[in-house]
C-alpha cells in the first residue's frame, strides 16, 4: 500500500481543485489520505501554494486532527474504541491484553508495519460493546479472552492473516 | 407553493407502491450499526437466495428504526397490505426467512419482532405495542426504517419539502416567527432559543451568510444525530433550506465527524437529488430564493464539535475555539456571519412549517416543547435510539429498553457525553428535559445517556471522562489544556492508591478554574468530577481514606488472587498474555510483578481467581 506509485503528479492531480477559503483542506487530506494511506510530507508545501499560507499552517492542521495520518498506516489496523459503553464492558482490559501481546501501544505499530493498534471514538455500534475493528471491520462484543486470543492469531499471521 | 404540487403530484404513485407494493417487497435496514452487526452480508444473502430460487421480490435498503439490539431488521411488506419486520436477520438464517416469510401469508415465527402494516399479522405483536415503542412520539424518526433513504420520491411523498415550500411562501420574520412560537430551542446542549439565533443572522447585513449544520456528534455514546442523517436525510436538508431562506443566507455546510462515513454518503447523495429536484440551487422551488450546500467532513476532534472550533475547522484551520465576541453571527465562516445549529434542530424546523407551532408546541412540557431523541447504551440490555417528548422520567426509558444486565443494580447515569456529568441512580425519575438536570450540576446534552451499573466504579469513570476531556482539549487556553492535565493526575493518583485527604479541596478550586476557560469544553470539563465529589462522596472517600476501590475497578486498589483449586486453572495459565500464573505441581499462584490485570484468567476459572483489595487488609 506505501509503495504506490508516490510520484508528484498524481499528488498534484489530487490537490489541484484546492483553493483558499473554499472549506477545501480536510477534504483534500481525506483524498490524499485514501489514495496513500497516509498524507505524504511533499503534500504539505503544494498545499501550502494552493492555499496561499505557510507550510507550518498547513502541517498544524494536519497534525491536528487525530484521524490525519503523516505516517503509512500498518497492513492491519486493529481499532480499539475508547467509548463509554465499551469502556464499562471491560473495553479498559481488553486495551491492557492487546498492548501486551502485541507488544506496541495506542497508536503505534509494529515496526514491520504488519500490526498497529489504533485508539478511535465511539460511532455509536454499542450494541457489539466492548468491540474492535480490524481494518474497519467490527469485532464484538468481545471478553478479554476473546481478545487475546484473536489479538495472538493475529500475531502469527502477521497482519496478513484472517481479517474479519 | 405550485412547483411543490407538481413535484409532490410525479411522486405520489412512489408512495403508493411503497405503501401496496404490487410483489413482495424486502426492506433490510442498512445503517452504522445494522453492518456493524452484518446487514450488508445480511442483504447479499438476500439477493443470492432470490436469484438461486428465481423468486419475484423488490429488494431495498432503508434506514433504522432505532432498535440497534434487533439488527440486522428486515421489512417485509406484501401486495395482501401484510407487513412484517424481523428482528436479528443474520446471513445464516436468510434462507429460514424465505422458506417461511415470503409466500402468500407466511411469518417467518421464529424472527418475526413486529407487524408494522395497518392489518394485523396472527401471531406477531403491532410495533405500537411494543414496549420500546409504546413509550415513543415518533415525529422526528417519522420517516426512520420506513423510507429508503436514498429515496427523495419517498421522502416527498410522505410530505417532505412541503415545511420548505409553505415557507417560502412567507416573509422571513414570519417562519422565523413561527419557530420562535413553537418553542424549538438548539438540540446540541446549549438549548438556546432557535428562533432567537436565527434572528441574529438575519439582521446581519454583510453578505454571503452562511447556515451550518453541526453534524459532529462528538459525545461518545450518542449517536442520534447519525440515526438521522442514515435514515432521513433529506430532513435536515429541508430545515437547513428553511433557514437559509429565514436568516438569508444562501449557502450552508453539513460538518460531519469523521467516524460517520455513511452519513456523508448518504447526505450528499440526498444534496444531489436536491439540487436536481431545483429544491437547493439558485431559483429554489421557483421562489427566487437561492440556497445550496455542500458536506465537509472532519478528520478525528471532539472539540470541532463547539462551534467556533466547527468554523475554524471548515477554514481549512485547527479546529480549536474562537474566543467571543465577535460572535459567528457577526464573524463566522470565512469571517462571515454564520449560524451554526446542531442535526437534530434543524430536523425540528420542516415539521414546524408542515404542522404549526400550535401542533408542535403540543408536546413536551411548559418550558420545553416538542419531542428529544435519545440513545441508550452502557448496561442496558437493549441498546436503542429513541424519542420521546420532553419531560418523560428518565427510568421509563431504561424500563423500555429492558432495564439493567439481569441481576444488577442501577447506580449512575451519564447524559450529555463525558462533559455532561454523572447522575446518581436515586435520582432516575429526573425528567427529561434541561432544568432538573441543570439542577444536578449536570447537563442533559444532546442526547446520550449512558446507563452504568453497580459493576462500575465512579472514582475510575471520572478518571476516564477527564482523560477524554483532557486528550481532546485544543491547547489553545491554559485554563483548560492544563487544567484537566492537573485533574487526571489527581485522579489518577488515588486510582492508585495515593489519594490525600487535600485532593478534594484540590479538585474543587480545579473545577472552579477551569469554569474561566476560553470554550464550553473547559468550562464543562470539570463537571463530571464536581458531580461526584457531591453525588457520591462515600464512594470517593473510600478510595482516598479507606484506599480501597468498593467496585474493585481502580487497578492501583487490587489484586488478583488465586484463591482455590480448579480445573480451569491451566486454561487461564494459558491465556494470561504475561505469563503471569505460575503452576508448580498443580499449584498456581500469581507473579503479581508480571499481572497486569486484565481479568482474562478470572473469566476462564471465576471460581478460582479473585479480585482483592491490595492495599486494604486481605480478604483471602
Amino acid at each position: 500500500m506505501t509503495e504506490t506509485a508516490k510520484t508528484p503528479p498524481e499528488l498534484e492531480a489530487l490537490v489541484a481543485d484546492v483553493k483558499p477559503d473554499n472549506a477545501d483542506l480536510l477534504a483534500v487530506f481525506h483524498h490524499i489520505q485514501e489514495a496513500y494511506g497516509y498524507v505524504p510530507p511533499e503534500a504539505i508545501p503544494l498545499l501550502a501554494a494552493k492555499l496561499r499560507t505557510t507550510p507550518a499552517k498547513v502541517f498544524g492542521a494536519m497534525s491536528f486532527y487525530s484521524e490525519i495520518r503523516t505516517e503509512p498506516p500498518p497492513r492491519l489496523t486493529i481499532s480499539w474504541c475508547s467509548g463509554p459503553a465499551c469502556r464499562l464492558k471491560g473495553g479498559e482490559n481488553i486495551r491492557r491484553a492487546l498492548e501486551s501481546i502485541l507488544d506496541v501501544e495506542l497508536d503505534q505499530s509494529t515496526p514491520d508495519l504488519a500490526l498497529g493498534l489504533r485508539l478511535v471514538q465511539c460511532d455509536g455500534t454499542c450494541a457489539l460493546a466492548p468491540l474492535v475493528r480490524l481494518n474497519g471491520r467490527p469485532r464484538g462484543p468481545l471478553t478479554v479472552a476473546e481478545a487475546i486470543r484473536l489479538a495472538r492469531e493475529l500475531r502469527e499471521a502477521g497482519g496478513n492473516g484472517r481479517q474479519a | 407553493m405550485s412547483v411543490y404540487s407538481d413535484l409532490r403530484a410525479k411522486v405520489n404513485k412512489v408512495w403508493q407502491t411503497v405503501e401496496t407494493p404490487p410483489r413482495p417487497r424486502i426492506a433490510v435496514g442498512i445503517t452504522t450499526c445494522s453492518r456493524a452487526q452484518g446487514a450488508d452480508e445480511t442483504l447479499a444473502a438476500i439477493r443470492r437466495e432470490l436469484a438461486q430460487r428465481k423468486l419475484e421480490a423488490d429488494v431495498v435498503v432503508t434506514g433504522c428504526w432505532g432498535l440497534c439490539y434487533a439488527e440486522p431488521m428486515v421489512e417485509v411488506a406484501k401486495p395482501s397490505g401484510q407487513r412484517v419486520l424481523y428482528q436479528q436477520v443474520t446471513a445464516d438464517s436468510v434462507p429460514r426467512l424465505i422458506d417461511e416469510g415470503l409466500d402468500g401469508e407466511g411469518v417467518c415465527g421464529v424472527l418475526a419482532l413486529a407487524a408494522t402494516g395497518a392489518t394485523p399479522v396472527q401471531g406477531v405483536p403491532s410495533l405500537e405495542s411494543l414496549h420500546i415503542i409504546t413509550l415513543q412520539t415518533r415525529r422526528l424518526m417519522a420517516n426512520c426504517g420506513v423510507i429508503e433513504p436514498d429515496s427523495i420520491d419517498q421522502y416527498i411523498g410522505r410530505g417532505g419539502y412541503e415545511g420548505l415550500a409553505q415557507a417560502l411562501a412567507m416573509p422571513s420574520e414570519a417562519v422565523i416567527k413561527e419557530v420562535t412560537n413553537a418553542g424549538l430551542w438548539g438540540r446540541g446542549g446549549a438549548a438556546f432559543p432557535t428562533g432567537r439565533k436565527w434572528d441574529f443572522l438575519r439582521g446581519s447585513k454583510t453578505q454571503p451568510k452562511y447556515m451550518v449544520c453541526n453534524a459532529d456528534e462528538g459525545d461518545p455514546g450518542s449517536f442520534v444525530n447519525r440515526t438521522l442523517m442514515e435514515s432521513d436525510p433529506h430532513l435536515i436538508i429541508e430545515g437547513m433550506a428553511i433557514g437559509g431562506h429565514a436568516c438569508g443566507a444562501s449557502n450552508g455546510f453539513i460538518y460531519i465527524r469523521e467516524e460517520y462515513p455513511l452519513c456523508a454518503e448518504r447526505m450528499r447523495l440526498a444534496i444531489g437529488q436536491a439540487r436536481e429536484r431545483g429544491l437547493l440551487g439558485p431559483d429554489v422551488l421557483g421562489s427566487g430564493v437561492a440556497f445550496d450546500l455542500e458536506v465537509v467532513r472532519g478528520a478525528g476532534s471532539y472539540v470541532c464539535g463547539e462551534e467556533t472550533g466547527l468554523i475554524a475547522s471548515i477554514e481549512d484551520r485547527r479546529g480549536m475555539p474562537k474566543i467571543r465576541p465577535p460572535f459567528p453571527a457577526q464573524a463566522g465562516v470565512f469571517a462571515k456571519p454564520t449560524n451554526v445549529n446542531n442535526v437534530e434542530t434543524y430536523a425540528n424546523v420542516p415539521l414546524i412549517m408542515r404542522h404549526g407551532a400550535p401542533w408542535y408546541a403540543s408536546m413536551g412540557t411548559e418550558k420545553n416543547k416538542g419531542t428529544k431523541m435519545f440513545s441508550l447504551s452502557g448496561h442496558i440490555q437493549r441498546v436503542a435510539v429513541l424519542e420521546v417528548p420532553f419531560g418523560v422520567p428518565l427510568r421509563r426509558l431504561i424500563d423500555a429498553c429492558g432495564g439493567l444486565p439481569e441481576g444488577r443494580t442501577l447506580k449512575a447515569i451519564q447524559p450529555g457525553g463525558p462533559l455532561g456529568g454523572i447522575i446518581n441512580a436515586q435520582h432516575v425519575d429526573i425528567p427529561l428535559e434541561p432544568e432538573p438536570f441543570r439542577e444536578q450540576g449536570a447537563l442533559l446534552g444532546s442526547g446520550g445517556l449512558v446507563i452504568i451499573d453497580d459493576t462500575a466504579c465512579i472514582v475510575d469513570l471520572c478518571l476516564y471522562f477527564e482523560w477524554f476531556a483532557e486528550d481532546e482539549s485544543c491547547g489553545r487556553c491554559t485554563t483548560c489544556h492544563g487544567g484537566t492535565q492537573r485533574m487526571v493526575e489527581i485522579l489518577r493518583r488515588i486510582a492508585n492508591g495515593a489519594g490525600r485527604s487535600s485532593d478534594k479541596e484540590m479538585l474543587r478550586l480545579l473545577g472552579d478554574t477551569l469554569r474561566w476557560s476560553n470554550c464550553a469544553h473547559g468550562t464543562a470539563a470539570p463537571t463530571v468530577v464536581l458531580n461526584m465529589l457531591d453525588a457520591f462522596p462515600e464512594e470517593y472517600q473510600e478510595h482516598v481514606e479507606g484506599k480501597r476501590c468498593p467496585a474493585r475497578q481502580c487497578r492501583g486498589l487490587v489484586r488478583y488472587e488465586i484463591s482455590g483449586p480448579s480445573p480451569n486453572l491451566p486454561a487461564a495459565a494459558a491465556i494470561c498474555p504475561t505469563a503471569a500464573i505460575v503452576g508448580k505441581d498443580g499449584a498456581y499462584r500469581i507473579d503479581q510483578g508480571l499481572c497486569i490485570k486484565c481479568d482474562a484468567c478470572r473469566e476462564i476459572a471465576p471460581e478460582a481467581v479473585q479480585v482483592v483489595d491490595a492495599l486494604a487488609p486481605s480478604t483471602v
